[in-house]
């Protein structure tokens, strides 16, 4: 072997054979997991909660609907209902957007909502008769099959990051897409039901469910940590419990779903990072910087 | 050495044009001098080139029917190359195969087929990949599996061998200590080369002023105008650098996809008459457009070996290039400005090269001649040669350990290779039924390159006397 220092370059022939492999240089640049910032479990709970409180909501439905199938709630309590958790909901988002707008945009901001509110409203009472028949000549066992999947869709599509705080909302596709699975499926469901009012009060508060909630809910997420622990437990609670005198066996199973989704997915995946290898070197596609 | 027979196996061969190719094209060129004898087979090319082709100097040419997919590569299915490749490799009576590029199925293929006929192989890696996307992942695999049982890997830069060791994992267990594990003696770097007279810097050196000031710089710029080639960086980087040096011209030669961007940015800064686009430039005019300017730029986000930069510097340009993959080791630091891939660093780098060349402190012929000495094509052909000696030498593997080796691959991948590889033999134990040995059409005669001479000179005195 020669005296001569080994040098990374391939312009000058060197007195060492080609399959030489210096030790001191060879994958010298290789770092792993540079960028690797591991994520601690509670961090992880309180991030899953926005998926178990979409969750929640798609029980609480189910258990209305069943309910509604079976003519053991009344049609008009579910509307009263759903215009109580309307304006209260309605409340809180101007209670959370009340530090950043002024007065005069408010204003305007209030009227505008309840203008379309009470259209909704209003087409929803049209249209439920003829929602009612829309797919009334399709057999059932079909509607709880696209049910079924119309509301994994809106479940694994649905957008559960929280809301930029001063940002405009910005709709994503896939969110977009979410809320349309899941409307759609309750019309579906609607078919099913023996009169227009019952089926006039399912799609108000699906719409509820799942056009307004979302929203309320990624502003909430942005907020204390206190009130998104309690709004996952009231919601994990109200639907075991609407479930439970349908079917124990359900109710069991909407559990476990939960309690999985809490706690023990974001366990795996703190478990799951220490095989996490990441490899980078001077291989790697460079990112352009342009001003 | 004695004279091997070689056969090269690749997706990516001429009529296409490009590193790998031109690599393939003149290793063999160059193989074939040192006495050897060399054919390559590699996939037909619409319209008609099917079938069997000579190439100047005698490299004969196998274009096997199969259509291609996507950038010019075969469809990987494993076994329907053999029965092509089994004929092929016994008519010629090829000793050893050499698979070039790792996105080239049939090279891959060549690579798992070659031992059911005691052929022996080598692999070159010529690209750079990532890790982290899955396309990278699923490639790597797939290579990985491939290289379990190949005889030599060679890698044509430094960073290349320390990528493909990575991706091919390439490790193997000490003698000493089983526990610990080395990368494999079978890795070698052999970089490309140019042929240093086809790229000659244009004037002849004018001796009595030697520091007459170009009037006007020319930056000239030949790539394929795609991401992975930095176009945005050159984007915003040619206004700033026109507006601050009035006497300065870009050429741009190459198309692409960015094609567009640059366009707009030409016309938005109102510099039609400083930045010219040529459009795509054959490789025999490459030299021409180098030629008409004194710095090259080269903004690659990505490069294994940058054999664009060597020909640029090798015509007597000042290079300019972003400092990544194996650029940095491809020339001695006087003869290259390096950048970080920012559009800040590209422009402070260029205005430092601007101001080196407009001084006249850059000597084209010296830089010629001294990119002519560091790389020649004869001494690439004698390193592989090399390469090729170690692996003849060696022993070859039998299949239980070619078995035992695949399932190292993992317990899923693992199992699903040697399913390949034992059905594999079983295919080419049916071949063997059905296209006997005896009734193959073999090859007896051969190029007689000093009989071609004799023929020729031969007609050249005929012709003469007419």
């Amino acid at each position: 072997m020669s005296a001569e220092e080994w040098e990374k370059v391939l312009w000058k022939t060197q007195s060492y054979p080609d399959n030489h492999i210096p030790a001191r240089y060879f994958l010298a640049s290789l770092r792993k997991n540079p960028n690797f910032r591991p994520y601690t479990y509670w961090p992880l709970v309180l991030a899953s909660c926005a998926i178990t409180q979409h969750l929640a909501t798609i029980y609480i439905f189910l258990a209305v609907f069943v309910r509604l199938k079976e003519c053991s709630l009344d049609p008009r309590i579910l509307v009263w209902i759903t215009v109580a958790c309307f304006i209260g909901g309605y409340l809180a988002w101007e209670l959370l957007n009340c530090s950043r707008s002024d007065t005069a945009r408010r204003n305007a901001n209030g009227t505008k909502t309840l203008k379309s509110s009470i259209l909704v409203f209003l087409a929803l009472m049209a249209l439920s008769p003829v929602l009612k028949t829309l797919t009334a000549a399709t057999s059932s066992d079909s509607i709880w099959a696209l049910s079924a999947f119309l509301f994994m869709l809106n479940a694994l599509l649905a957008d559960y990051s929280p809301a930029k705080l001063g940002g405009q909302v910005r709709e994503r596709l896939t969110s977009v897409l979410s809320m349309n699975a899941a409307i759609s499926s309750s019309v579906v469901l609607g078919s099913r039901l023996s009169d227009g009012l019952a089926v006039f009060a399912l799609i108000l508060f699906s719409v509820q469910a799942f056009a307004l909630f979302p929203m309320l809910r990624q502003r909430l997420q942005a907020t204390l940590t206190i009130f998104q622990a309690l709004l996952t437990l009231l919601l994990s609670l109200l639907s075991i419990c609407l479930t439970a005198s349908l079917s124990a066996t359900v109710s069991c199973i909407y559990a476990a779903t939960l309690v999985a989704v809490t706690f023990v997915a974001p366990g795996i995946l703190v478990w799951a990072q220490k095989y996490k290898n990441e490899i980078r070197g001077p291989w790697d596609v460079a990112v352009p910087k342009v001003n | 050495m004695d004279p091997l027979s070689i056969a090269m196996i690749t997706d990516f061969f001429h009529p296409n044009v490009g590193g790998v190719e031109n690599h393939i094209f003149m290793l063999s060129a160059n193989l074939l001098r040192k006495g050897h004898k060399v054919i390559v087979i590699t996939h037909s090319h619409d319209p008609d080139r099917v079938g069997i082709r000579w190439m100047l100097p005698s490299l004969k040419v196998y274009y096997l029917p199969y259509p291609t997919i996507a950038s010019s590569a075969t469809l990987p299915n494993y076994f329907t190359f053999l029965p092509y490749f089994r004929t092929i490799i016994l008519r010629e009576h090829i000793t050893l195969i050499h698979a070039h590029a790792s996105l080239s199925p049939l090279g891959q293929e060549g690579i798992l087929h070659a031992h059911l006929m005691g052929v022996r192989t080598v692999f070159t890696d010529h690209s750079l990949f990532g890790f982290e996307d899955a396309a990278s992942i699923l490639t790597n695999k797939l290579l990985e599996a491939a290289l379990k049982n190949v005889d030599a890997v060679i890698c044509v830069s430094h960073i290349g061998r320390e990528n493909t060791v990575l991706r091919g994992q390439l490790f193997e267990k000490t003698d000493e200590d089983p526990s610990t594990v080395a990368v494999s003696g079978n890795v070698f770097v052999i970089p490309n080369a140019l042929v240093a007279d086809q790229f000659k810097p244009s004037q002849i050196p004018d001796v009595s002023q030697p520091s007459s000031k170009p009037l006007c710089v020319t930056i000239v710029v030949i790539s394929r105008l795609a991401y992975r080639k930095g176009i945005d960086l050159l984007v915003a980087a040619a206004p700033r650098i026109c507006s601050a040096f009035p006497n300065v011209k870009f050429v741009i030669g190459g198309t692409g996809p960015k094609l567009n961007e640059l366009l707009q940015m030409r016309e938005k800064h109102l510099l039609q008459d400083r930045i010219e686009l040529l459009g795509p430039v054959r490789h025999s005019d490459v030299r021409d457009v180098l030629v008409r300017g004194s710095i090259f730029l080269n903004t690659s986000l990505t490069e294994s070996f940058g054999i664009a930069i060597l020909e640029a510097a090798c015509a007597g340009l000042y290079v300019v290039s972003t400092r990544v993959g194996g650029v940095p080791e491809i020339l001695p630091e006087d003869m290259i400005s390096f950048a970080n891939p920012e559009e800040d660093d590209v422009f402070r780098a260029m205005s430092e090269a601007i101001t080196i060349v407009s001084q006249g402190k850059h000597d084209p012929w010296n830089a010629h001649k001294r990119v002519k000495g560091f790389y020649d094509w004869f001494q690439v052909a004698e390193r592989t040669e090399k390469v090729y000696e170690s692996v003849i030498k060696s022993d070859q593997r039998d299949l239980w350990t070619r078995i035992r080796r695949t399932m190292e691959l993992g317990p899923f991948a693992g199992l699903i290779y040697v399913v390949i590889l034992i059905v594999n033999c079983v295919f080419f134990l049916i071949l063997e039924w059905s296209i006997p040995r005896e009734d193959l059409h073999f090859v007896w005669m051969h190029w007689n390159r000093d009989y071609f001479i004799e023929l020729s000179q031969k007609e050249a005195r005929k012709t003469s006397f007419i």
